[in-house]
């Protein structure tokens, strides 16, 4: 009641103090024009004679250089006895080389206008740089330096073990990085993908000899690219700069990658048992296609329409309609050699029954029927809009070419991107759900009290319980 | 992908910002009923932004009504005449886009980021609720459910963030207004009725109390027909009061402790009253943060955190912990929050950060070093201007707290003029223990972490 008469009332208050306004239907969302085409701004690709793969792409919208060196050196290439050794020689290849302090490298890079970093991902190792446009000579001589002569100083090396083993404690009190964690290691088996992040006792053994091998190993120039992005010179005189500081990097033989045995997907229920937990942290997945297999795009518009935001399936029954939870989403990772397909919620001990069955229920609804028209057109201007709305800064079109050098995708990947999602087909979607969305051959892991949901999961079949470490 | 240059063409106001190098093209105008509106065209990719911002905060909120502000930005969600509860997140981001709302201690806002080809959905949105709120019973004691929820998730059940919202603003500041929790009481959201969201919605949220920038793939004079076409109706109110900040003089220097159970670091919050917004101190101070905490070569984090090996986190600037030195209305303070090494106490911590201090306040910095922090100033200027909707919030503040948006131009200019004799003389007027709260935030031995007694997670 209250409702419809404030509203009249502000309304004719309206209509008094001010000029009628052009009649306009307000009752409807308006007629908008189609999403509008974008071309992507050209890119360029080159090599340098020692293997070096060069991308530059012209922004001179603002007077800023974006950079990236990415190389195949991730932690899938840790040793078995070393998990973590990629995200370490990352997370030190900037504090100090053959000529430079830690405190050199940080004044130098600040002075620039810039910034400095390097992490690890699943592939691959990225070092990440920018500056003012002015500065780009000296920012490339920087990441040149890092990544060829960095000496990883004993002092900094145990400062960097003794702040990772206490993060490490942080994130082994969290549920859900205990989900992901045991998910990984059921889906992919012995092989590499399988751990998420170091033990103690691998961050306990890292040395600066240690760090500097797998640097040899793998930060070399015919296993990498560099992208830049940005206001930049003339390009000739860029590609000299270039040549300068990454022309005498040695070429060398890269060693094998590793062994993917990767296990077929079945049906296990796993319960890590964390007591006094309140929440069961649900996690269903499976193994799942690369982003070359013909499955990608129908499982990536499948994956939003299930889980991807507050419009997805997940989100508004599991969520919205039912309570159960305040997180209900799905993911879809596709590394470049395998995949993982996931729903994931966390809910109150007292539905854990009715919760799992939703989510199954959804999972099966998917494989169940073609998606209707109107929610796959959604499904798709959420992608394309999102797709676009990333490219808006220089470090976003940076991270897309990244992510698509380090999974070894095509050149015109980001070109064809919203072309190929536009082209997915209902029965598409349908037919990919039934091979990886429906929960047939998924694992089920559970993060919870064991004492509080132990039973009921046992009514979904045979449950292996394990301890939260 | 360069065509802010042409477009500043058709820009009024515009300043060329020297120290940026860029020059983004401002157009202001109001409408008849008050609101007012900065266009800012680029091309370049078909997304656009569209801010709108309410000049009213939690510093607004009465006696009994802490949380209230907030309370009410929730209230915004809950649809309006035209556009039922639910139709925000649909209309968004079936198309891709993002939208979200915030309270601030002097202001509110809300935001839609989308492909540009659904402006006219932005503003059909903003100023359906902006003309037609629905206000009930049923949805208000939803929201006040929800901001329960999300008192109980993002700081009960986090470390350090009550400290910091309930207690911390009470070291700083003895005027209510500046000192009472944002988030607010239990007690006092319960007892929010009807009657008081409607009358905040009529004082506050008319289109006179609002400023709409848009940023990004537009056409001006296309834009300007639909911003009139769906807000030139709204009707105006009678201007609001804004609330009188006034410190009372006689400030006392103290420390206060916190026992957190969420905590397994402790913490320590210190800080100090600033200098009037765009004073000469202003930018010293503003300069002097830099110094201390900007970048991988700040102070801090060279001397504290490599050096003694004592601080282990830190985070500061004006206006810290609910604001920034762009939306600095005075009064705010200068604070760090740093986590530290329990091997110290918090004590040696802020006796470090005042010896830190100390320093600037005794002998000028030397100039190599001035040279490379404001060059840092500049390239973080420049990078804030990259994305539309970190634009628009810049455009907006300057609009609303200072009357000119075109200020987005030339403000970087008096960010870099700052000499070392003013850093000196500002760090000896402004950062000294006399004029010093200090707030220690240390574990206190708890149950293990999820034990009963926290609600569910919804």
């Amino acid at each position: 009641m209250l409702k419809t008469s404030f509203a009249i009332a502000v309304s004719v208050l309206g209509l008094a103090a001010q000029t009628p306004a052009q009649t306009m239907d307000r009752t409807k969302p308006p007629q908008t024009p189609p999403i509008p085409a974008y071309k992507l701004p050209p890119v360029f690709e080159t090599k340098l004679p020692n293997g070096l793969g060069v991308v530059l792409v012209e922004d001179a919208r603002f007077p800023l250089v974006t950079a990236r060196l990415n190389v195949q050196g991730g932690s899938k290439f840790d040793p078995k006895d070393l998990p973590g050794l990629a995200e370490g020689v990352a997370a030190v290849l900037t504090e100090g080389t053959k000529t430079r302090t830690a405190r050199q490298i940080s004044e130098e890079t600040d002075g620039l206008g810039g910034s400095l970093g390097a992490s690890a991902g699943e592939d691959s190792m990225t070092i990440s740089g920018g500056a003012l446009a002015e500065n780009l000579a000296k920012l490339l001589g920087l990441m040149a330096d890092v990544a060829r002569n960095a000496n990883f100083p004993k002092d900094e090396v145990d400062l960097y073990k003794q702040n990772r083993i206490q993060s490490l404690m942080a994130d082994r009190s969290q549920p859900g990085f205990l989900a992901d964690e045991k998910m990984a290691e059921v889906v992919y088996g012995t092989s590499p993908y399988a751990h998420i992040a170091p033990t103690p006792e691998a961050v306990q053994k890292l040395d600066s000899k240690t760090l500097a091998g797998f640097r040899d190993t793998y930060l070399v120039p015919n296993n990498g690219t560099l992208i830049l992005i940005g206001k930049l010179p003339a390009r000739a005189e860029l590609l000299k700069t270039i040549a300068e500081q990454f022309g005498s990097w040695a070429q060398k033989p890269l060693p094998a990658p590793p062994r993917m045995d990767l296990p077929a997907p079945k049906r296990q229920i796993v319960l890590v048992d964390r007591p006094g937990s309140v929440q069961a942290d649900i996690h269903v997945g499976r193994l799942a296609p690369t982003a070359l297999a013909p499955e990608y795009f129908p499982l990536m518009v499948g994956n939003v329409a299930l889980g991807g935001g507050t419009n997805s399936r997940m989100f508004k029954n599991i969520r919205e309609k039912e309570g159960f939870a305040y997180d209900a989403h799905s993911s879809y990772d596709a590394h470049r050699e395998a995949g993982d397909f996931q729903a994931v919620t966390q809910v109150r001990n007292e539905v854990i029954e009715p919760a799992m069955k939703a989510v199954l229920a959804e999972l099966d609804g998917m494989a169940g029927a073609p998606m209707p028209a109107a929610e796959l057109s959604n499904v798709k201007n959420f992608i394309a809009g999102n797709f676009l709305l990333g490219l808006e800064t220089q470090d976003g079109l940076a991270n897309q070419l990244v992510s698509m050098k380090a999974r070894g995708l095509p050149n015109d990947y980001l070109e064809t991107y919203t072309t190929k999602v536009r082209q997915v087909e209902p029965n598409q979607v349908q037919a990919v759900a039934k091979k990886y969305i429906a929960p047939g051959e998924s694992a089920v892991v559970v993060v919870g009290d064991a004492s509080k949901i132990g039973d009921a999961l046992k009514k979904l079949g045979t449950v292996t319980v394990t301890k939260a470490q | 992908m360069k065509k802010l240059i042409a477009c500043s063409l058709l820009i009024s106001g515009a300043f060329l910002a020297s120290g940026a190098g860029v020059t983004i093209p401002v157009e202001t105008y109001q409408l008849k009923n008050g609101l007012r509106v900065i266009l800012s065209p680029d091309n370049a990719v078909p997304v656009v932004a569209v801010y709108l911002i309410y000049n009213v905060g939690a510093r607004s909120e009465e006696k009994g009504r802490t949380g209230f502000a907030h309370l009410f930005e929730h209230m915004m969600f809950e649809g309006s005449a035209n556009a039922p509860k639910g139709t925000h997140f649909s209309a968004v981001e079936s198309n891709g886009g993002t939208l979200n709302g915030s309270t601030h201690p002097d202001f509110t806002d809300f935001y839609e980021v989308l492909p540009s080809n659904k402006l006219a959905t932005a503003l059909w949105l903003e100023s359906d609720r902006m003309r037609s709120l629905s206000i009930s019973e049923e949805n208000l004691n939803n929201q006040k459910e929800a901001v329960k929820q999300e008192r109980r998730l993002s700081f009960d059940n986090q470390p350090y963030q009550t400290a910091i919202v309930d207690v911390w603003p009470t070291l700083m500041f003895r005027n209510w207004q500046s000192s009472h929790s944002l988030i607010g009481s239990f007690e006092d959201l319960n007892s929010s009725s009807v009657a008081d969201v409607a009358k905040f919605f009529k004082t506050y949220y008319a289109p006179n109390n609002a400023a709409l920038t848009i940023v990004g793939d537009i056409q001006a004079a296309e834009a300007k027909k639909l911003i009139e076409a769906y807000f030139g109706d709204i009707p105006s109110e009678a201007a609001p009061k804004r609330p009188d900040l006034t410190e009372p003089p006689g400030f006392q220097a103290g420390t206060k402790v916190y026992k957190d159970a969420m905590a397994r670091v402790p913490g320590v919050v210190m800080g100090y009253l600033g200098p009037k917004r765009r004073s000469p101190d202003y930018y010293a101070l503003n300069m002097i943060d830099a110094i201390l905490t900007a970048g991988d070569s700040a102070r801090i984090r060279l001397d504290l955190v490599k050096g003694k090996q004592s601080v282990i986190q830190y985070e500061a600037n004006l206006n810290w912990p609910f604001g920034s030195v762009l939306d600095y209305r005075d009064p705010e303070p200068y604070a760090l929050f740093l986590l530290y090494n329990p091997n110290f106490t918090a004590k040696q911590i802020v006796d470090q950060v005042q010896e830190e201090i100390a320093r600037l306040a005794n002998e000028p910095i030397d100039a190599k070093d001035l040279e490379r922090v404001k060059t840092q100033i500049r390239a973080n200027a420049i990078t804030g201007l990259q994305g539309s909707l970190s634009r628009a919030r810049q455009l907006a503040q300057y609009a609303i707290t200072d009357g000119d948006p075109a200020l987005i131009n030339s403000e970087l200019d008096r960010m870099l003029a700052v000499t070392p004799a003013q850093i000196q003389a500002a760090a000896k007027k402004y950062l000294t223990p006399d004029k010093r709260a200090v707030l220690e935030i240390q574990p206190a031995p708890s149950a293990q972490p999820g034990a009963p007694g926290q609600k569910g997670d919804r």
